[in-house]
């Protein structure tokens, strides 16, 4: 064998080691779905806009991606691999189970969406997988957040909200990091388990800052300006309204 | 008599070892893909869907099956004829299920691996997800992709082929569509007449008139559709009347830009005088008709392509001078290689 080829092989080992020697355990996020402080009831109960506009909402769906912990210290850990659709139609995609080192942490951040290099590798799997309804396959991309619904004052077919925001690329980029501190610390150890709560709030999608009415702009289908805006107003949709250790 | 027992015996043991051998599943066979030493290097990455013989076989099953569609009239091949360089022959527009049409010509499949985007527009940034958009396409296959994944798991045959070219598993949609780019990294045209002149294979040489077109496509033509693809991936307004009965605004329609207002991909030219009509949308019938067009039929619009706003003046003598020029470009070992022909499915 070659010495540099031996020198590989030992540097693949000593990293093996040392991932070994990092215990891990597991952090759960829960995800609620809230309009403005009323809970979201798919398909029943009736919201309001900024704009004053009555809505109703059939379907509510994003992804949380490229979650990185933020250590006591403020460095940053950043977690391989993880990639969750959150649909609010299946109650178990609403919490997830996250592997995280074991140590003391004061938050995390998150995509909202998906990083560009996943809408550019071809086919994937889990979350990813097209069949999820979250890819474009006309314009090659994931759909990072989807609200569907109607109301009164959308002037499309059946009165219809189409709500589908994406775009990974340049200044239609509609992926958006989310921060969030803990209001304790967070804890991840042999037999800690924190439960971090997380409120979503539909409401924000629509209000600041770029309102929309739904009289003028009831769908949004491609990636754009408008996907973008839209992106920039749910970036406050996020809270951590309890933290309990399972 | 002992020996004629040892032999019987030895023989008896040869048969149960191939039988034996034959009901264990083999893993899948890696297959090299053989690929002209003057053409770049591939864009598609195999690292990540490494090409096997059964994984290729699985592709093209699937290329040729028309349940892939909803009603399971429509397969892949049924737009893309291999006799056409697998374009849609004397197709304007695609069709679909239901006697849906589309509102663009089906482009030939060939040297997909060197593709770094997909369709006439580049709304496709991938060969492995390129199959979702005729697949889904209410005006193509139509069929949704989860129905489509249950269907493949709960047959049988599929099953095994699935476990054969991928391992053991449910099949799931990164398995179709790595499946179906095995097949499709197969699909590469580069032995036409053209390519053996430029290899100076023993005894391959242009005519004069073929000569003669070569240089004139060298000067007027080759900027664009760049050799040895014959294209170079990029995106432009060649000066086509606009069309309004299908209202395509192009590369626009994926960008947002009105810089990419009526800019389409530039084809390749490899196999051109096979896949007839030409154009996004198919209006023109016969390749004198394109001559004519940049020598004659230039429309002036905003984005129009600084190569051909001026037109590109042919005369008489050179236009047929160039037809027989892209003759050579006809790859008659593609067009009729039987790894790639279709096959039927029974069952």
């Amino acid at each position: 064998m070659k010495p540099k080829a031996l020198l590989c092989v030992f540097f693949i080992l000593l990293m093996a080691c040392k991932k070994e020697k990092q215990e891990q355990g597991t952090l759960q996020l829960t995800f609620t779905s809230v309009v403005n402080g009323a809970a979201l009831d798919l398909n029943a109960a009736s919201y309001t806009n900024a704009a004053g506009e009555a809505f109703t909402v059939s379907a509510f769906k994003y992804y949380i991606s490229n979650i990185t912990l933020v250590k006591m210290d403020n460095s940053e850990i950043k977690l391989p691999d993880t990639y969750f659709l959150i649909d609010e139609s299946k109650p178990a995609s609403k919490t997830i189970q996250v592997m995280a080192p074991r140590g003391e942490y004061r938050g995390f951040s998150f995509l909202l969406g998906v990083d560009s290099l996943r809408n550019v590798s071809g086919a994937q799997t889990g979350a990813l997988d097209p069949v999820n309804g979250m890819f474009w396959s006309w314009n090659s991309g994931y759909i990072m957040a989807k609200m569907e619904g109607t109301s009164p004052a959308s002037t499309a077919a059946g009165q219809a909200l189409t709500f589908h925001i994406g775009g990974f690329k340049g200044e239609h980029n509609a992926v958006q990091r989310i921060s969030l501190v803990s209001p304790i610390s967070l804890t991840v150890g042999a037999d800690r388990k924190p439960d971090v709560t997380i409120k979503a709030d539909l409401y924000t999608w629509f209000s600041l800052p770029n309102q929309v009415q739904f009289a003028q702009t009831s769908t949004i289908h491609v990636p754009g300006e408008e996907a973008r805006k839209i992106s920039v107003n749910y970036s406050n949709m996020f809270r951590i309204t309890s933290v309990t250790d399972l | 008599m002992i020996r004629y027992v040892i032999y019987m015996g030895c023989l008896f043991l040869l048969i149960w070892s191939c039988r034996k051998t034959a009901s264990v599943r083999p893993g899948p066979q890696p297959y090299t893909l053989e690929l002209p030493a003057e053409f770049p290097a591939p864009v598609y990455d195999m690292g990540q869907n490494p090409l096997t013989v059964q994984g290729i076989a699985l592709g093209r099953r699937l290329f040729y099956d028309p349940r892939l569609s909803r009603d399971s009239t429509i397969s892949c091949g049924f737009c893309h004829q291999q006799f056409a360089a697998f374009a849609h022959f004397d197709h304007p527009l695609s069709h679909g299920i239901d006697n849906n049409t589309g509102f663009r010509s089906v482009p030939g499949l060939f040297n997909l691996i060197w593709q770094k985007d997909f369709m006439w527009d580049g709304g496709v940034n991938h060969l492995e997800i390129q199959p979702l958009t005729p697949i889904t396409d209410p005006n193509e296959m139509g069929e949704d992709l989860g129905r489509l994944i249950s269907r493949l798991n709960a047959d049988q045959k599929y099953r095994a082929l699935f476990n054969d070219a991928f391992g053991e598993g449910e099949i799931n949609s990164q398995k179709l569509f790595r499946a179906l780019a095995q097949f499709m990294a197969t699909m590469n045209s580069f032995n036409s007449k053209y390519d053996s002149v430029m290899r100076k294979l023993p005894g391959a040489q242009f005519t004069l008139e073929e000569a003669n077109g070569y240089r004139i496509f060298q000067e007027k033509c080759a900027s664009c559709h760049k050799e040895p693809l014959f294209t170079d991936g990029s995106y432009r307004n060649n000066g086509l009347p606009y069309n309004p009965y299908l209202h395509d605004a192009g590369r626009m329609r994926i960008t947002n830009s009105t810089g990419d207002y009526l800019k389409f991909k530039v084809p390749s030219l490899r196999n051109i005088l096979k896949s007839p009509p030409y154009m996004h949308d198919g209006r023109f019938y016969d390749i004198f008709n394109v001559f004519d067009h940049y020598s004659e039929g230039i429309e002036q619009t905003p984005t129009i392509d600084p190569l051909v706003k001026n037109g590109i003046p042919l005369s008489v003598s050179e236009k047929r001078e160039l037809y027989f020029f892209l003759n050579t470009l006809t790859d008659h070992t593609f067009i009729n290689s039987k790894s790639l022909s279709e096959i039927l499915i029974d069952n």
